[in-house]
């Protein structure tokens, strides 16, 4: 339903394309002129770009085409150039004569107007002959020629490309620039760079990757089909049917999340009739089991249980959208400042100050008092049009980014947009900007309007049903129709919708800040809107084509939060990871040179457990904002083997196995230890909602589950209340007590997932009180991070062996590293 | 208000791609002198009807978009920054309908230059 709207919204297709330069894209009407060969009529401008000719006299002596016609808008109108006297429309002969007395010239062929006699006896000066095309371009005076600005922000296109794309439209006139550039089908893509010449060259690297990805996507969820589910039925409070069942996961890396949309079917028996219907997953439980809307109510066989196929219906709209926000980035010049546009590119830009009045206070109200380093993100972030904020675990990038908002939005430059990969970070950004004061309308995606949000009374779905004014009872009323019967008459629903659609825009406008995801500020409802302002959070999270989705509508000041010392976005097709899709917009930017404001001091962790990320992911420089006492638990008797240190390496020699799929690892050792290790935890007090079991693999992840329901030490329910995760899904979050199972355990093959320092940051930052990590040294220390992890822990006397209850210092023997991660 | 600063990067064009360029334009044009020299072998020269309206000073026809009024506009360019413009008439053909348009042309043009020259040196006579 989502993508309904999308259909007759097209991106990038605006007039702006119809004339514009075949080869660079300028489509001023005073700089381009049209090829007037029939089967060619394209248009070009005028200037040189980096060739010697300009790119209209390019394309009429490497295409030997000779007649071209003016722009309606230019000055003269739209105008075929022909000699005055002959009617010869041979540019290459053309050229202007003057008049001896008044201000009068006109086109005159060389061949053979300027010899003829009769044109002698007038008064025109045919000795002063001023050919049409001089030194290699048309005259400026007649087509203009694109501004320093309009040039900069056009496609740099070489002379041998001018060659290629030439020699294509012989046997392809509509050929593109971009059908150049495209791989074959098995070439590895194009990598990415950290310059490029112009949104055309970003575009030509960024859509193949995209592509890749969205191929990938497509395949792996059109094979998750399932058969012989068990439904159980139950209907919704807005009288829509739902079904529940249990969808395995297999361990691969695909998660199903809710908005996502399945298709639910019955084979059909002696007593019902084949039958299937879309839904949206709207809910997902800790047991894996999922709640799927139905889309239609009528008919379903809601008296069977048993023998029914589900299967993923695969949505190209959030790819769709990071194409369509390429496109118009590069061809639509109000979608970013100028600014902006040559520095995402990676042109030398001088620096830029924004001139505003600062507040006096950076906080903002309804927040926390902001610390020294938080002060001077703000500070400096509300002077600059880039900016980029760091901001290791628990350092507060949420509250600073609210204050940002809060302050942007008092400066009276139009709504704000915030953004961010994930719904969950929305959401807790969004809760927090409405903390402030300010009038914040959540958007959310249509499929995930049934989807609970802690935030439900900032959705825009939520303040349209609640809008209780008395002009809006007509929508109140088809509301409630709709409500009870589930679904309304035709003429009714293209009521309700158009009176829905003006109501969602009237408070959407009204706002002071709009959140949405990356993605979702591609949704047509925002179509019409313009941001200068954008900020978006967890943005290392983000590709860079989903980063582009809400800059391109009208950024002239841009924020980005995240960590790139932590995880990237997951990719899951390994030909676009290799060739960098992987890689964020704003690690792109650090490479540029941006530096990024780091908030320096961590509320989260014990300071015995923030010291070694500090050391080793950010140079030292995290300062811890709690002290030892206040992470402190009093009636917690757990056996750790230093008093202050909550926290051990916990030497295990277990084998690791290839798990069932073949795709994954598991370890049945550690599994059982992390078992005992979970007993103790809830023997000494600890509840379950404390605890988090986080492991690189879902081989594990799924052992563990497994394991401990069945072999659990105390009752069940404890067990299964406790969140067993892959270390990937718990960035962003934290547990009083975490627990690592690292898995890998051979002496021959590499480490693999663990070998990424930034998966090994985010699992060691997650805790608040307490942390213990399971794993075989001998291993682990060929790494030179895990190496010098292990030695922290051998230092401090917390790399321990033996029984829970007797635990000793290993002496095990570290193996030397081999080589250093970059 | 969006300026931006870019620092400068001076564009090379490979002097090899010029030379080869300009030898292509020159060939086209040799080639397009040639042609029409075929073409219109045999045939009668052609006439050339003047607008004799134009040199009675009547300016009635103002197609030229964007462009104002005639009166201040060098005052206004020269503050500019100094490259003065000039208004000329561009005949141009509808059909078998002759038009003007005003259009503005850089005084520094060499079609300009030689009238003026012509007209200073008129005067001198
Ligand atoms: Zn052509
Ligand atoms: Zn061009
Ligand atoms: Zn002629």
């Amino acid at each position: 339903e989502e993508t309904g709207d999308d259909d007759v919204y097209e991106f990038g297709k605006g007039d702006f394309t119809e004339h514009a330069c075949r080869y660079c894209g300028v489509s001023n009407p005073a700089c381009v002129v049209r090829c007037n060969v029939p089967s060619c009529r394209k248009w070009f401008c005028n200037s040189r770009g980096n060739t010697s000719g300009s790119h209209i006299v390019n394309h009429l002596v490497r295409a030997k085409h000779k007649e071209v016609c003016l722009h309606k808008d230019s000055p003269l109108g739209e105008t075929i150039l022909e000699c005055y006297n002959c009617g010869c429309r041979n540019v290459f002969l053309l050229g202007f004569i003057s008049a001896k007395t008044e201000s009068v010239v006109v086109l005159l062929c060389r061949e053979p107007c300027l010899n003829v006699n009769a044109l002698k006896d007038m008064n025109w000066d045919l000795s002063q002959w001023c050919p049409l095309i001089d030194d290699r371009c048309f005259l400026q005076w007649l087509v203009k020629i694109p501004s320093e600005q309009e040039q900069l922000r056009a496609r740099q296109i070489s002379a041998q490309q001018i060659n290629k794309v030439e020699e294509l439209w012989k046997s392809n006139p509509d050929a593109t620039l971009e059908d150049l550039e495209k791989p074959g089908v098995d070439d590895e893509p194009q990598p990415v760079a950290v310059k490029y010449e112009d949104a055309y060259q970003y575009q030509n690297v960024f859509a193949p990757l995209i592509k890749l990805e969205a191929d990938y996507d497509k395949m792996m969820k059109e094979s998750q089909s399932k058969d012989n589910l068990t439904v159980r039925w139950d209907i919704g409070l807005n009288k829509k049917r739902i079904a529940y069942f249990v969808f395995p996961k297999e361990d691969n890396e695909l998660r199903l999340v809710p908005g996502d949309e399945l298709r639910l079917r019955y084979s059909g028996d002696a007593a019902h009739p084949a039958w299937q219907s879309v839904g949206h997953v709207i809910k997902l439980t800790a047991q894996e089991e999922v709640a799927l809307e139905l889309r239609v109510s009528q008919g379903v066989p809601v008296d069977v249980n048993h023998g029914f196929s589900v299967d993923f219906v695969w949505k190209s709209t959030s790819f769709d959208r990071m194409q369509g926000a390429m496109k118009t980035f590069a061809v639509d010049e109000t979608s970013v400042s100028g600014y902006i546009y040559h520095h995402l590119l990676g042109h030398e830009v001088e620096v830029q100050m924004i001139r505003n009045t600062l507040p006096r206070r950076f906080g903002a109200p309804g927040l926390p008092e902001l610390n020294a380093s938080q002060v001077f993100a703000v500070k400096n972030v509300l002077q600059r049009p880039i900016n980029l904020i760091q901001g290791p675990p628990g350092t507060g990038k949420t509250v600073t980014s609210a204050a940002i908002v809060y302050h942007m939005a008092k400066q009276g430059q139009g709504q704000v947009l915030v953004c961010a990969p994930s719904n969950v970070a929305v959401d807790q950004l969004a809760e927090k900007i409405s903390a402030t004061g300010l009038k914040v309308v959540r958007l959310c995606a249509k499929s995930r309007e049934a989807v609970s949000s802690p935030v439900e009374h900032l959705t825009l779905h939520y303040q349209v049903r609640h809008l209780d004014t008395s002009e809006k009872s007509e929508l109140h009323k088809l509301q409630q129709l709709k409500d009870e019967q589930g679904e309304l008459s035709s003429s009714d629903e293209k009521k309700y919708k158009a009176l829905k659609r003006a109501t969602e825009r009237e408070i959407s406008q009204s706002a002071d800040v709009i959140c949405c995801t990356c993605v979702g500020a591609g949704d047509p409802r925002l179509a019409n809107f313009r941001f200068r302002q954008v900020l978006i959070d967890e943005s290392t999270q983000a590709t860079e084509p989903e980063c582009l989705i809400p800059l391109v509508l009208g950024a002239k000041q841009v924020v980005l939060v995240g960590d790139h010392c932590q995880l990237g976005p997951v990719i899951m097709c390994k030909k676009a990871a290799r060739a960098g899709l992987a890689q964020s917009l704003f690690e792109r930017l650090v490479l540029l040179g941006v530096k990024p404001i780091r908030l320096q001091v961590q509320y989260r962790m014990h300071p015995a457990l923030s010291e070694f990320p500090s050391n080793s992911f950010y140079e030292g420089t995290l300062q811890n904002g709690v002290t030892v006492n206040e992470r402190q638990l009093t009636g917690i008797d757990f056996p750790w083997p230093v008093p202050n240190r909550p926290m051990f390496f916990y030497v295990q020699m277990g084998q690791e196995e290839i798990s069932a799929s073949g795709t994954s690892y598991l370890n049945r050792t550690e599994a059982a230890n992390v078992e005992k290790i979970v007993t103790t935890f809830l023997r000494s007090g600890v509840v379950p909602s404390q605890i988090g079991v986080i492991t690189p693999y879902e081989g594990q992840r799924a052992y563990i589950v497994n394991y401990m329901s069945r072999n659990g030490a105390l009752r069940q329910q404890l067990y299964k209340e406790i969140e067993v995760a892959s270390v990937d899904s718990f960035q962003g979050r934290e547990k009083d007590y975490i627990i690592l199972s690292c898995v890998r355990s051979n002496e021959h093959q590499g480490i693999g997932f663990l070998n990424d320092p930034r998966r090994l940051n985010v699992a060691l930052t997650r805790a608040r009180y307490g942390i213990v990590i399971l794993g075989n040294p001998k291993v682990l220390s060929k790494q030179l991070l895990w190496n010098s992890l292990l030695t922290h822990y051998k230092e401090h006397e917390c790399l321990v062996e033996g029984p829970l209850n007797n635990l000793k210092q290993s002496m095990v023997q570290f193996q030397k590293p081999k080589k250093i991660y970059n | 208000d969006d300026e931006v600063r870019i620092r400068q990067k001076v564009t090379e064009v490979d002097p090899l791609e010029a030379a080869n360029f300009e030898q292509e334009l020159r060939a086209v044009v040799q080639e397009s002198v040639e042609q029409r020299r075929q073409e219109l072998r045999g045939r009668p020269a052609l006439h050339m009807v003047m607008p004799i309206t134009l040199f009675e000073g009547s300016n009635r026809d103002h197609h030229g978009r964007g462009f104002g009024g005639e009166s201040g506009d060098e005052a206004m360019d020269e503050e500019a920054g100094g490259n003065k413009e000039v208004q000329v008439k561009v005949l141009v053909k509808r059909g078998n309908k002759q038009q003007t348009k005003q259009m503005y042309i850089p005084s520094d043009c060499s079609l300009i230059q030689s009238t003026k020259q012509k007209e200073a040196a008129e005067f001198e006579e």
